[in-house]
């Protein structure tokens, strides 16, 4: 937590600080500028673009997402627990024999493994994924600002959270005007 | 896993030279062991051959589909791969016909107690599950399958290597339309001749059993297999710098994921067909299964399971390990015992009941079909161009892009050449 952080400003704006918002004019800008940031060791920021840019992961430095552990540790909890389900209700609270088969067999007992197997890794990929964005949550700070509303027509916007050890309001700044941003500005909680 | 290292070139090309002899090295012990036992042991030898046979099949057939597959998706990614592909499936003819011959010898002059093909004595007056299978089972359906397969997998073949070559010298897209009619229609034709090719060759050794699914099986271990193939090889080739201007980490990628979804549809077709046999529980099809649960074929089967399934498949479970190369060539290597592995549990049981045996006619057969396989490939791919030149999506294939992204392929990870830095008009139309 940065000690800039949280404080607030003097009157009328009585408003918590949240970061740093820049906008670039084009894709090659904000991918530059995303370059910039990571080198200079920032962790809590993010890039907002109307489209997908290609090649913005590597930009921004972002690691293989962590989704992918919820999912199989779901997927694996959801195998067992369709095995020993399977097993306790036709081998062992309620045996009965249907064709002279055995009453438990992993055979049968598969495909509703399986598909539990795909239920609890699906459940793991979307609250692994809910939980990781921190979502949901009601409201972001970035909604209420009018011009990050051009995120989703021609803005490209780059935001530095105020909570980055790095953070200094000066400093940060400094930077993202060295990065060609043609607009910079304290964004409020 | 180690950071991925595949895009840079490499800073030495690798020189193998020395490993040049291997094939004939191959050859040479091949045929000392494959005469030893076509002498000595001649239903052996039938036996090895055939499973040899069909190994090596299953790498040419594999071949074939990956061109095929190509063409059908009009696929940028794979056009560097295209040409070791296309040199695989030639293999095809004359080589694999050549390679038939002694399983045909065995039909047309093997006495009864050596015929590969229990059904081939049999009446199918008084044989119900033959005479529910005529005229299929019959030795002119026998010959006529063999004769159309080969005759679709020779054309399909050599017209996309000619069509291919040909695209190199002249650099007309005509001829990329003309592959793809071929392989819109070569998807049937492929299909039907595969199936009828394990049915007629692999399945009909028990002619009682029968299974919707045994095409498909086959099928899925044989690309399975050609995959695991072409990553090594292409990755020999990158490491050679034959390949290097053209590969990125993006096809190594892609040739993963796929190794990684045939591991997947293999599992599911092979426990497909055993799930729907084992509910069933009709005699007429579990012999089959009971035959290879006698003695150790009990454990193949468990290193089916494993082997064939779980290993590769939590091994190429991890987005980077499919491009890390000294965890994906081990893994490839292990495609290979596996897929033999596989084809011996379907074919040797046959032979001996009792189970697995290593005959050493099986490794004979086997490095000398491998060894002649090798040798034709190595001189096909240096009579032609290492890819295809003037494929339309060569340069799609070859772009300087920064290859990130694992769902583009790479076609939009230019952004320095995006053109919109100078026609930019701040939202005036909608403000």
């Amino acid at each position: 937590m940065n000690a800039e952080c949280g404080m607030r400003n003097a009157e009328p704006s009585p408003g918590i600080k949240y970061g740093l918002l820049a906008e670039y004019d084009t894709a090659a800008a904000i991918m530059h500028a995303a370059e910039t940031i990571r080198d200079a060791g920032f962790r809590r920021w993010d890039v907002f673009t109307p489209f997908p840019i290609h090649g913005m992961n590597d930009a921004m430095g972002l690691k293989n997402s962590k989704v992918g552990w919820f999912s199989f540790i779901g997927g694996a909890t959801g195998y067992t627990l369709g095995m020993l389900m399977i097993w306790y209700m036709n081998a062992h609270d309620y045996a009965l024999t249907v064709g002279g088969k055995p009453l438990f067999s992993p055979h049968f007992a598969f495909p509703p493994s399986y598909e539990l197997t795909i239920l609890l890794g699906s459940f793991g990929a979307i609250f692994g994924m809910l939980f990781l964005n921190r979502l949901p949550r009601l409201h972001h700070p970035l909604l209420k600002h009018r011009r990050f509303a051009r995120a989703t027509h021609d803005g490209f916007f780059l935001v530095i959270e105020c909570t980055d050890a790095k953070y200094s309001e000066t400093e940060t700044r400094t930077l993202l005007e060295a990065t060609g941003s043609r607009h910079i500005e304290v964004i409020e909680e | 896993m180690s950071t991925p290292n595949n895009t840079a070139a490499p800073a030495r090309p690798l020189d193998l030279s020395k490993w040049r002899t291997v094939p004939n090295i191959a050859i040479g012990i091949g045929v000392v062991l494959t005469a030893l036992t076509a002498f000595t042991n001649y239903r052996q030898f039938s036996f090895s051959w055939l499973l040899a046979f069909m190994f090596y099949l299953s790498l040419v057939l594999g071949g074939l589909f990956l061109v095929i597959v190509h063409h059908l998706f009009d696929a940028g990614w794979s056009t560097p791969i295209r040409r070791t592909v296309e040199h695989i499936a030639c293999l095809a003819f004359p080589w694999m016909a050549i390679f038939f011959l002694p399983i045909l010898l065995n039909v047309l002059f093997a006495g009864p107690e050596n015929l590969l093909y229990e059904w081939m004595k049999r009446d199918a007056h008084t044989d119900h599950a033959l005479h529910a299978k005529q005229p299929l089972f019959t030795k002119a359906g026998f010959y006529i399958v063999t004769a159309a397969c080969f005759l679709i997998w020779t054309f399909l073949s050599r017209r996309f290597r000619s069509l291919s070559i040909a695209q190199d010298a002249s650099g007309a897209a005509g001829f990329t339309r003309t592959m793809r009619f071929h392989a819109a229609w070569g998807a049937f034709g492929f299909a039907l001749t595969l199936s009828l090719a394990a049915i007629m060759w692999m399945k009909a050794l028990t002619h009682e059993w029968f299974s919707t699914m045994y095409g498909v099986y086959y099928f899925a271990g044989s690309v399975w297999l050609t995959l695991a193939t072409v990553y090594v090889i292409t990755m020999v080739l990158q490491r050679t710098g034959t390949l290097t201007a053209v590969l990125h980490e993006h096809q190594f990628y892609f040739l993963g994921s796929l190794f990684f979804a045939f591991t997947v549809f293999y599992a599911y077709i092979h426990f497909s067909q055993y799930f729907i046999i084992w509910n069933a529980n009709l005699p007429e099809e579990t012999f089959w299964y009971q035959l290879r649960e006698q003695g150790t074929w009990w454990d193949i089967g468990l290193v089916i399971i494993f082997g064939h399934f779980l290993v590769p498949f939590l091994g190429l479970l991890r987005i980077d390990a499919k491009v890390t190369f000294w965890w994906m060539v081990p893994l490839c290597a292990w495609a290979w015992l596996m897929h033999f592995a596989d084809l011996s549990f379907n074919i040797m049981p046959v032979l001996h009941p009792g189970g697995f045996v290593l005959h050493y006619a099986d490794l004979g057969t086997w490095a000398l079909i491998g060894g002649v396989l090798a040798k034709v490939w190595l001189k096909d791919f240096a009579d032609a161009a290492p890819y295809p030149l003037r494929d339309p999506r060569i340069k799609e294939a070859a772009g300087h892009y920064r290859i990130v992204s694992q769902i583009s392929g790479g076609e939009l990870d230019e952004t320095d050449g995006l053109v919109d830095g100078g026609i930019h008009t701040k939202g005036s139309s909608c403000e």
